[in-house]
């Protein structure tokens, strides 16, 4: 890096040198100096790729991986940056990876309804889940809620029924589904031992990973079947459906 | 931590020592910090209690009679708000590795699929 800014610098005096001669054959030297260096890789990178490069390799890569750009980091120790974020880019990261925070739940609500027979497959981050109303899922630690909030899960890839399937391309627009977070808490630890044989090499780590436990209300987008005071209904419709397929 | 919109953690009791040093931390703590986290959680019960000689330590008290020490000596205030919102984010389960990451109840809507199933 140092080495090629003064390249650089010599290759700007060079031509400035070289116009006031205002020779032609000598004005190609500096150009070929600067592509000649193993460090450019045959061509002149710009500032910022080259900038970019640096932080990469010395500072550690941060778990939740929220850099957008260079970042200073405060403590070296926490692998966490801890950046202090305005509603709005709470919300806009929150809708980047998947759901959207409705509010607190009043004690007076009652949204845990009984189990309809519609499911719907949704993406939180990178991860997919295949829910029902009534589930419980447990994800990466989101960030910017509370437990006992509500939760809107935007990206919905499929929904399904007993009679009808939807699917998106990649995401369906209008379907939506309701969750409440139950609870942030730790996972067991998992040890994580390396050994080198012969090789004097032994170390021992614990990890816990920091998980959420939403707990899906309600799925909306899809026509929902009429619920059956009769005992398991989601059996019957299915058996049904079957006969009729099988029939046809 | 709630389920189905019913907190779990119902009591916490924070236990201190007045005189010795690893205390100094959660005496910080009880001065800054714990009025905040005792109005933002009406519904917790937050009991302090003195015990000379030992080691400061957090107890919850969970609604299935389940009891999380955590002992926070020679830390930060800080590190002890951390302690103290993991308690009351936490059910009051006894933390196991899971399989899978979702837990259901009807794993099927549209029929379990078999190789006898013709779409």
């Amino acid at each position: 890096m140092a080495s090629l800014r003064c390249i650089r610098e010599l290759s700007r005096r060079a031509t400035t040198v070289l116009s006031i001669n205002q020779t032609r054959s000598i004005c190609y030297l500096p150009a070929i100096e600067v592509s000649g260096t193993s460090i450019s890789h045959g061509t002149v990178i710009s500032n910022r790729s080259l900038t970019r490069d640096l932080p990469c390799d010395e500072g550690e890569e941060s778990s939740e991986g929220e850099d957008e750009d260079d970042e200073d980091y405060e403590d070296s120790a926490d692998t966490e940056v801890e950046r202090e974020y305005s509603p709005a880019e709470k919300v806009e990261e929150a809708a980047e990876i998947g759901y959207k925070v409705m509010g607190p739940l009043k004690p007076s609500e009652r949204l845990f309804k009984p189990y309809e027979p519609v499911f719907a497959i949704v993406q939180i981050g990178s991860h997919q889940f295949k829910v029902s109303n009534g589930d419980s899922i447990f994800t990466e630690k989101l960030k910017f809620c509370d437990i006992n909030d509500k939760l809107v899960l935007t990206k919905v890839l499929l929904l399904g029924s007993a009679s009808q399937t939807i699917i998106g391309r990649p995401i369906l627009p209008d379907a939506t589904v309701h969750a409440v977070v139950e609870e942030h808490a730790l996972d067991e630890k998992v040890l994580i031992f390396k050994k080198k044989r012969r090789k004097n090499y032994r170390r021992t780590r614990g990890h816990r990973q920091e998980l959420t436990k939403l707990r899906i209300t309600d799925i909306q987008g899809i026509e929902k079947p009429e619920p059956k005071i009769v005992y398991k209904p989601s059996k019957e419709a299915v058996t049904e459906q079957s006969k009729a397929e099988l029939v046809a | 931590m709630a389920l189905r919109g019913v907190w779990q953690l119902q009591k916490l009791v924070v236990s201190y020592c007045n005189w010795g040093g690893s205390s100094r931390g959660i005496r910080a703590f009880m001065e800054s910090e714990l009025p905040a986290l005792k109005q933002k959680n009406p519904q917790l019960e937050v009991v302090t209690e003195l015990s000379r000689g030992q080691h400061p330590y957090l107890k919850g008290i969970y609604r299935n009679r389940n009891e999380r020490v955590v002992c926070v000596k020679n830390m930060d205030p800080e590190q002890v708000l951390l302690n103290a919102t993991r308690l009351r984010n936490s059910l009051g389960r006894k933390v196991v590795k899971r399989r899978t990451r979702h837990v259901t109840k009807h794993p099927s809507v549209q029929g379990t699929w078999t190789t006898a199933v013709k779409f």
